[in-house]
């Protein structure tokens, strides 16, 4: 399915420079051990390497993107290593603020539904009996902590009940996830193009 | 592995865990560094409680430690970049992502649900139906005894439930996917099957009345104290601290790959429960995790204690029917 302009979302695209020399099997041999790490298949046919991990390891160097495309292709004089990456991560990280912005509407919706019952019910039990006011330990008057507000005079100047469930932290962690999206698309393809250049540059250690 | 004896077991028989003080990594750099990452933990500890103590009543207040809180885990995170105990627990962006998740999960959809069936909704139920007036006398106690008795009646209550879900096996579903992480990170406390995390932050503290700056200050306590357990940096913890305290050090044992390992080291921020009741392990160790490190993903985190509830029920039934079925001793050879 080609989804140009949509699928930006959760794949990333580029290339990297690679030295024109280099056969595409010892391209692909450099980023072997960059690659190869459990639970991941290989398959390099003629200047295309194609590998899918499944539950990477937290560590794996390429744990974000667990699909993805590699092409050595000729341009001019020189030659590039194209990449085709795909990210669950990226993905679900999009679509998280909407799950999140679904729990801040849950909320908004309990509060309204149980505010509509059980308002008298609630003012009638508050009103009984005066609380008892609290006072510090001598200790702690001497050390000079502030002494506790008396709880009958604060209920004079409290705001209208806003319900038992707030929206904010809803609100609140779409906010961070739609910021953790664009701090991963921006980080992991600018990681990614980092490690490939770098395994490329060093030949493998011979084993 | 050979292991190494601690009481009546062995310790890092299954997978690498260095067990006593002697061998422990310390800090290394400069004098500077040394004295920051010495000197780290007392002194925050030190001045959340000197500014609970102080900080006027308008101030005093829930929405202040929340501010509070969160440029607190930006500064951890900073440490951690900065100072970290292991390479292997560096922080990924993945990860990083993977752990707000759940952070958010239990500030969202558990807050809600907590508020019809948590241990505040059960307390209350339980004070109407007796006279708990007697606790009352609670409130004239010195701020910090309060403080550190609502810490560690709260831990307590913690000790024991993790306990328990380390030692019968449908509490142990609910636990399990927490002990799938495999590297610790200041957030990691949070990740887990949301059943466990409401079962854990259970607690008997709402049944006594303590004034409201004893719980801000027993909050200020968990903050500087019970978050180091899941921190990817490298401190030289006090002595006393380690002995009274939990620490990073005594929670990777916990969540090593070694079986014994994982069967001590349960309370949350007084180790000294531990070391009461007979299953504090000191040390430390970097492999953690389940069936030799594999990452558990969201997914299946929601999903384990019922799959696996399922199954282990389903075998159950398969055992007695099939005993009741085949009187006589099962074949050698199991049936394919």
């Amino acid at each position: 399915m080609r989804l140009p302009l949509i699928d930006h979302i959760w794949r990333v695209r580029g290339d990297v420079p690679i030295d024109p020399a280099l056969a595409p099997e010892e391209a692909f041999a450099r980023l072997d051990p960059l690659l190869r790490t459990p639970g991941t298949t290989l398959v390099a046919e003629g200047n295309t390497l194609t590998y899918s991990k499944h539950n990477p390891a937290a560590q794996d160097k390429f744990a974000t993107f667990t699909r993805g495309n590699l092409r050595i292709e000729r341009v001019g004089g020189g030659a590039v290593l194209r990449f085709d990456l795909f990210s669950h991560a990226l993905l679900l990280c999009f679509l998280a603020p909407l799950l999140f912005l679904g729990f801040a509407q849950m909320a908004v919706a309990i509060n309204a539904w149980e505010g509509s019952g059980a308002e008298v019910s609630d003012k009638a039990k508050d009103k009984d009996k005066p609380k008892p006011v609290k006072v510090l330990n001598p200790v702690d008057q001497f050390l000079g902590a502030p002494a506790p507000e008396d709880p009958n005079k604060k209920k004079k100047d409290e705001k209208k009940d806003e319900g038992r469930h707030s929206p904010d932290e809803g609100y609140f962690m779409a906010a961070v996830f739609a910021l953790i999206y664009l701090v991963g698309r921006w980080l992991e393809p600018w990681l990614v193009r980092r490690r490939l250049r770098a395994a490329l540059a060093n030949p493998p250690a011979a084993t | 592995m050979a292991g190494v004896q601690v009481g009546k077991r062995i310790i890092g028989a299954d997978a690498p865990v260095i067990v006593g003080w002697d061998n422990i990594g310390k800090v290394e750099g400069g004098p500077v560094k040394q004295f920051v990452f010495t000197y780290f933990q007392p002194a925050m500890l030190f001045a959340a409680i000197l500014f609970w103590y102080y900080a006027p009543n308008w101030l005093a207040v829930a929405s202040t430690a929340i501010a509070i809180r969160l440029g607190w885990m930006i500064l951890l995170l900073v440490l951690e970049w900065v100072n970290p105990r292991y390479e292997s627990w560096q922080l990924t962006w993945k990860e990083f992502a993977t752990d707000a998740f759940y952070v958010g999960l239990g500030m969202t959809f558990l807050g809600m649900v907590d508020a019809y069936i948590g241990d505040g909704v059960m307390i209350k139920a339980v004070q109407g139906a007796f006279d708990w007036d007697k606790f009352s006398w609670f409130t004239g106690l010195p701020l910090l005894l309060q403080a550190v008795l609502i810490s560690m009646i709260f831990d307590f209550g913690q000790y024991w439930m993790h306990r328990a879900m380390h030692n019968w096996h449908p509490l142990w579903l609910t636990h399990a996917p927490h002990h799938y992480i495999t590297q610790l990170n200041i957030n990691k406390g949070a990740v887990g099957n949301p059943i466990e995390l409401f079962l854990i932050g259970l607690g008997i503290g709402g049944l006594f009345d303590f004034l409201p700056r004893a719980f801000l200050l027993a909050g200020a306590i968990g903050m500087t104290v019970s978050v180091y357990q899941h921190i990817n940096v490298r401190f030289n913890t006090p002595r006393w601290w380690r002995f009274i305290f939990n620490t990073v050090e005594h929670h990777s044992v916990h969540h090593s790959q070694d079986y014994e390992a994982t069967r001590s080291n349960y309370s949350g921020t007084w180790i000294i429960w531990d070391r009461i009741f007979g299953t504090c392990v000191d040390g430390e160790a970097e492999v953690l995790g389940m069936e030799g490190g594999r990452r558990m993903h969201i997914g299946e985190t929601m999903i384990f204690p019922f799959r696996e509830g399922w199954r282990s029920t389903k075998a159950a039934l398969g055992k007695r029917r099939g005993a009741s079925q085949q009187p006589h001793p099962a074949q050698l050879e199991p049936a394919e």
